[in-house]
């Protein structure tokens, strides 16, 4: 860095911008006032309570759990298992195998949300709130599989074969060696599931109708209207789950590993 | 049965029965079930773990297929039903139609000035992250990148507008000094900065390890052989990590290309980009043909892109590294 100060000053700058939006929306929430405004207009946490009674966004955000549970829960095993059998069998069409499923990253999200409404329609699925919390895991599940993969990577076989020569059978082996050795990279993966859905947000507008809005979609339609105080509220809620997810995962599995090169 | 039949040494030296922890008769009878599973089929075994990923990712293969067949007919406005028979009707008045002409360029050009940009403000940052002696401002960089990717897109517009609205806080400073208010909202611009903003953390993070893997060695070799620190920059380092330039300017152009939040919130409805169009075609003018064969041109369009970057990034883009 001794050589690079302009770097590090454009960095910092940089690091002002990427979080400007969330501390205003934080620092909106806390107003005293009636209209959001930023610095606030007095310190008060009333707009915190005034979330809880407002029933449409109390709701919502009942929903968006609901979508998050569902997704993860889906995700959990099916990402987990194919990040194992990936790494420990060989498989022929291994390469399309992958390429097949990376097709939720390489799709873009207009195209998967509005294929999935499609079929959702045909399958008469639309307008429930579970359905959502499955798209949201398709969308989403090479992070799962990335999650676990890399710990099913650093995890040797030599251990599973230890297990097995000291008489452990098959099941086992699975269940007492190989599943707690990968379950930072499931409890990374599931976390990252988790917000990502408690997030998503064009997906769940093209799958939801007025009586299953999800938190994010209930939000995009206030603020087509009048902005209040109790909307800027529920976003810091979106932020602090987003704080305490950055500080779980750096906790679970360090952000540095992003820094190194594959 | 199995577990009695089969474990009678294992119980003949135990005295009472429940020394054996239920556990380990779950295990045992799991175990059994296990060993019945007949050995020809021992390779199906890999296909059954990896059945229900292919199911989840082929939801979204069939939606493909049902939203390609909707493309192909043609909306009956007497009954809002899609006719039965398919043509290439839509594609053929896409290509004739002002107002999709119209958007597609805005999103192309957005997409150029969004991934330049990008790409200027990612290098520092990435440069700085990677390159910095101290380990809380790369802890403090690195929390930066990852907050915003979980603060979702809808938050972080509705963070810009409170900043940039006509009561918002850069409007406020600005009339301390007797200027504006000025309407900074709802233009081309403005869903440019938001969309550089929401993009700049996925620049970073193809960029970075680029660059991480560019020893600092080199560098010094090259001051030492006189170049400046500019020139080394330019010369050495740049090109070095042309291959995470590459990955990040495709990311943030396919991302860009095919978003929807930004331009709806910060463009209000005058700056649509194609998937704004392809939302007003099924939720305004309930035209489910002609929207799945806009959706479908953007998703060729996206995945063709994403497509080169796995081509460039190399095969395992999964981060699965294969049985050794």
């Amino acid at each position: 860095m001794r050589q690079a100060p302009l770097a590090g000053g454009v960095a910092l700058a940089l690091l002002l911008l990427l979080a400007a939006p969330s501390l205003v929306v934080a620092g909106a929430s806390l107003t005293a006032g009636s209209i959001v405004q930023f610095p606030p207009e007095g310190l008060s946490l009333r707009w915190y309570g005034k979330v809880l009674e407002a029933r449409e966004v109390r709701d919502a955000l009942l929903r968006s759990l609901v979508v998050a549970a569902v997704c993860t829960a889906l995700a959990v095993p099916a990402g987990t298992l194919a990040a194992i059998a990936l790494a420990r069998w060989r498989f022929r069409a291994a390469l399309a195998i992958q390429l097949y499923l990376l097709l939720p990253f390489t799709v873009p999200l207009i195209g998967s949300g509005i294929g999935l409404m499609l079929l959702f329609g045909e399958l008469g699925l639309l307008g429930r709130v579970w359905p959502v919390g499955i798209a949201c895991c398709v969308i989403n599940l090479p992070f799962m599989i990335w999650a676990v993969a890399a710990s099913v990577n650093a995890l040797d076989p030599e251990l599973e074969r230890a297990a097995a020569s000291c008489g452990a059978g098959p099941v086992q082996t699975f269940l007492l060696v190989t599943l707690p050795a990968v379950a930072p990279g499931i409890l990374a993966g599931a976390l990252v599931m988790f917000v990502l859905a408690l997030n998503e947000f064009l997906v769940s507008l093209l799958l939801v109708d007025a009586r299953t809005v999800t938190l994010p979609v209930q939000i995009y339609t206030q603020i087509r209207g009048v902005i209040t105080p109790d909307l800027a509220a529920v976003s810091t809620v979106y932020v602090l789950v987003a704080a305490a997810a950055v500080l779980l995962l750096d906790r679970m599995v360090g952000l540095e590993i992003f820094l190194r090169s594959r | 049965m199995a577990i009695r039949g089969g474990r009678p040494a294992a119980r003949a030296g135990r005295p009472p029965a429940t020394a054996y922890r239920l556990s380990w008769r779950i295990l045992d009878a799991l175990e059994a079930v296990a060993a019945r599973w007949p050995a020809r089929a021992e390779g199906a075994v890999k296909w059954l773990l990896l059945a229900p990923a292919l199911a989840v990712v082929g939801l979204l293969v069939f939606g493909l297929v049902v939203m390609a067949d909707a493309s192909l007919r043609v909306m009956d406005f007497r009954t809002y039903q899609l006719g039965e028979d398919h043509s290439t009707a839509n594609y053929v008045r896409l290509f004739g139609w002002g107002a999709f002409h119209a958007t597609l360029w805005r999103s192309l050009l957005a997409t150029l000035l969004v991934t330049l940009f990008c790409l200027l403000l990612a290098f520092p940052y990435a440069y700085a992250l990677t390159r910095t002696a101290s380990a809380r401002l790369r802890r403090v960089l690195l929390v930066g990148l990852f907050l915003p990717f979980f603060v979702g897109q809808v938050v972080r517009a509705y963070g810009w507008l409170v900043i940039l609205g006509q009561q918002g806080l850069v409007n406020q400073a600005l009339g301390l000094v007797g200027l504006g208010p000025y309407r900074l909202l709802f233009s081309y611009p403005t869903v440019l900065f938001g969309l550089v903003q929401y993009m700049l953390p996925f620049a970073v993070l193809m960029l970075a390890p680029a660059l991480a893997a560019i020893p600092e060695e080199i560098e010094r070799a090259a001051a030492s052989c006189g170049a400046s620190h500019p020139r080394t920059l330019l010369r050495v380092v740049l090109p070095m990590a042309r291959p995470g330039l590459i990955a990040a300017a495709l990311v943030v152009a396919t991302l860009t290309l095919t978003d929807f939040a930004m331009p709806a919130i910060l463009g209000g409805g005058t700056n649509d980009f194609l998937a704004n169009l392809v939302h007003d075609q099924f939720f305004r003018t309930s035209n489910a043909g002609l929207g799945s064969a806009i959706a479908l041109v953007l998703t060729l369009l996206g995945t063709t892109v994403a497509a080169l970057l796995l081509a460039a990034a190399g095969v395992g883009a999964l981060g699965v590294r294969g049985a050794r």
